[in-house]
């Protein structure tokens, strides 16, 4: 016997698959855009990092002591020497750019400096102005004042932390730690936005668009009970945006290193390590991803059915967006997921939860199981809802 | 002679939005499209459905095609309730209408196929059915052709062919020939004249008066929703021929304005 959902599933993959454009825009382009613009995104972010590490600071002091004279001699600080009246304007040229950093000493530095650990010492100020607004003077100004703290280190050592960089890890977290606190705060929001948004690019042209064009009504005059129909749908729509999320995940993952480098390269070594998961964990995202994007598509099944047009339907279908957004923002404050129960009980939160679970491996098995049913349970709802849709003339048939 | 289809009493109102109470200068928010209509075709004839623009046609063969349900009354295709058991109706029914479209993006082939599977029709049977009527239609040469590059007719022919793909006991056909040029308007009613032959019944909604005298065994003209003479063609036009008798019934019924 021939079944009627696998019927509207085939030609729901049919449609999708023999339309090459169709294809293209919906699985190639989105991971493809993704993984440009990432890339760029990140070259161009640490091109800007390294334009302002290598370029000569246009620096300009008061009062230069000898021993400061020496410490900028071997550096990209291009000293011009001024005197106490010239301040005023040279904090003029900071704003025009055409300086990147004033430093004013006190005329007795040196000798204050020698008196160090005489009793009635004054401590002498130094003053280091820069203009925040100039990405160039900002580099400036935390490479100076890095310099002064081991200057004054140097002077008054009293004790040091953390010496032997080199040879001491003294950062006890692993690669896969890291990896996992990185990945916990970005990737449930990054994932879900792209998985609703590869949803949003199928249903309602499949479920408005066939009723406005009048070729849903063509189906709805066979046998087949319209629940077999709403299944075969959701059941394809979900495949097509399931291709669709996994090319934007794939784009996402490709373009890690180029937009993590700098991150990466400044964070003391911190490297990012895909053995961190287990297959278990994997199986776990595969679980959630699945039963998350059937949780989608039949929401936005639902709304595009009630929907007269597809552009109606697109409407309808960004307060949903908006949802899930606040709910994956979650992520971004919280690197741990929650250990209640109840936060896996709502759709979509708990969606964002176990995924943070899962990346940052501290998620239990019940967990994802709780997810993944209370997805489907709403889902068969859903799909209950469009059936009876699919009945009414007045959702059907109205104009 | 087996009866086919009974209409008993259906009746079917809608509402009307603000604008078009307006637009019919009418207090009333109900619009009653079909006002109990009540009619019976045979096996192997073609009952007309004749009447004018928004006389209430389109209404009750959708009611008859389940595609809505009537407010109150039913309407019994050898003996299936449409309202109670539409889905056991739908096997026995084939449907044409020039609001159900054929997705364009789909060939003939494709598109007859995938509804012969909705209906569940054996693979065998449904390759020999499509054989036929594809060669019939001259369908076989753009069998591989997206509907959206078909002409005109040829697209119309599809519908028709593949509205039949389950071999249906009864056909319904709203404006069959509307918009046709006239070599495939016959084509179309040559096929329900062949139809006929077969044994099958058939439904025509038309305010062509000379497609009804054609073809038609049996007429009922419909004017507001109301069944105002139903009888065989002959009968009806014994006297006068029935564009005259249709005016004649629409003058009483309207007291003399058009």
């Amino acid at each position: 016997m021939k079944n009627g959902t696998l019927v509207v599933f085939k030609k729901e993959m049919a449609r999708f698959l023999g339309d090459k454009r169709l294809f293209f825009t919906t699985v190639i382009l989105p991971g493809l855009m993704i993984f440009i613009m990432y890339s760029i995104m990140g070259q161009s972010m640490s091109s800007l990092v390294k334009d302002s590490v290598e370029k000569q600071y246009n620096t300009y002091i008061v009062n230069m002591p000898a021993v400061v004279s020496r410490l900028l001699e071997e550096s990209n600080f291009d000293v011009t020497e001024i005197a106490e009246n010239e301040i005023d304007g040279t904090k003029d040229k900071l704003k025009s750019k055409d300086a990147d950093l004033l430093v004013v000493f006190p005329a007795d530095f040196e000798k204050n400096i020698a008196s160090f650990g005489q009793e009635g010492r004054e401590i002498p100020y130094v003053e280091v102005y820069y203009y925040s607004s100039n990405m160039v003077s900002s580099a400036a100004y935390s490479r100076i004042t890095a310099l002064f703290d081991e200057m004054e280190q140097g002077i008054s050592n009293v004790f040091d932390v953390n010496p032997d960089t080199e040879n001491t890890m003294y950062d006890v977290a692993t690669d896969e730690d890291t990896t996992g606190t990185l990945f916990a705060s970005i990737l449930p929001m990054v994932l879900l936005m792209l998985i609703y948004s590869s949803c949003m690019a199928i249903a309602p042209e499949s479920i408005a668009g066939e009723k406005e064009r009048g070729t849903f009504a063509a189906m709805l005059l066979t046998p087949v009970p319209r629940g077999q129909i709403a299944l075969g749908k959701v059941l394809a729509l979900s495949a097509m945006a399931l291709l669709g999320g996994i090319s934007s995940c794939v784009g996402t993952i490709l373009s890690m290193p180029s937009l993590m480098g700098d991150v990466m390269e400044s964070g003391d070594g911190m490297s990012i390590s895909l053995s961190a998961y287990t297959p278990g964990d994997y199986a776990g995202l595969i679980v959630i991803i699945l039963s998350t994007v059937i949780l989608f598509i039949t929401i936005i099944s639902v709304l595009s059915a009630y929907a007269k047009t597809v552009k109606e339907a697109s409407t309808l279908v960004l307060p949903v967006m908006l949802l899930v957004m606040f709910a994956g923002l979650s992520s971004i404050y919280s690197s741990e997921a929650k250990t209640e129960i109840y936060w896996y009980l709502v759709p979509i939160l708990n969606s964002v939860q176990s995924l943070i679970g899962i990346f940052a491996r501290s998620t239990g098995t019940v967990n994802i199981a709780v997810t993944a049913g209370v997805n489907i349970v709403v889902s068969a709802i859903g799909m209950l809802i469009l059936r009876q849709m699919f009945n009414s003339e007045k959702i059907m048939f109205a104009r | 002679m087996k009866e086919v289809l009974k209409v008993e009493g259906l009746t079917k109102s809608f509402k009307l939005s603000k604008k078009q109470q307006k637009l019919e200068n009418t207090d009333t928010k109900i619009k009653t499209a079909v006002k109990g209509l009540s009619f019976s075709a045979f096996e192997g004839e073609i009952f007309g459905l004749l009447g004018p623009n928004g006389a209430g046609k389109t209404t009750t063969l959708r009611m008859l095609a389940t595609l809505i349900k009537p407010d109150s009354g039913d309407a019994f295709i050898n003996g299936t309730s449409v309202v109670k058991e539409p889905e056991k109706v739908r096997e026995k029914m084939g449907f044409l209408t020039s609001e159900l479209k054929l997705e364009e993006f789909f060939t003939p082939n494709f598109l007859y196929d995938f509804f012969s599977d909705m209906h569940k029709i054996p693979d065998d049977v449904r390759e020999k059915r499509k054989e036929e009527l594809f060669k019939k239609f001259g369908i076989d040469k753009f069998a591989e052709v997206k509907t959206a590059n078909l002409s005109t007719g040829m697209k119309q022919k599809t519908s028709l062919v593949v509205s039949v793909a389950h071999d249906p006991d009864i056909i319904i056909f709203d404006e069959p020939t509307n918009g046709l040029d006239v070599i495939t308007a016959k084509v179309v009613t040559d096929f329900l004249l062949e139809l006929k032959a077969q044994g099958k019944t058939i439904i025509v909604s038309t305010h062509i008066f000379s497609l009804v005298e054609k073809i038609c065994d049996r007429a009922g003209i419909i004017i507001d929703g109301e069944m105002i003479l139903c009888d065989r063609i002959d009968s009806l036009t014994k006297e006068k021929n029935l564009e005259d008798l249709f005016f004649e019934l629409y003058f009483q019924r309207k007291g003399g304005d058009i």
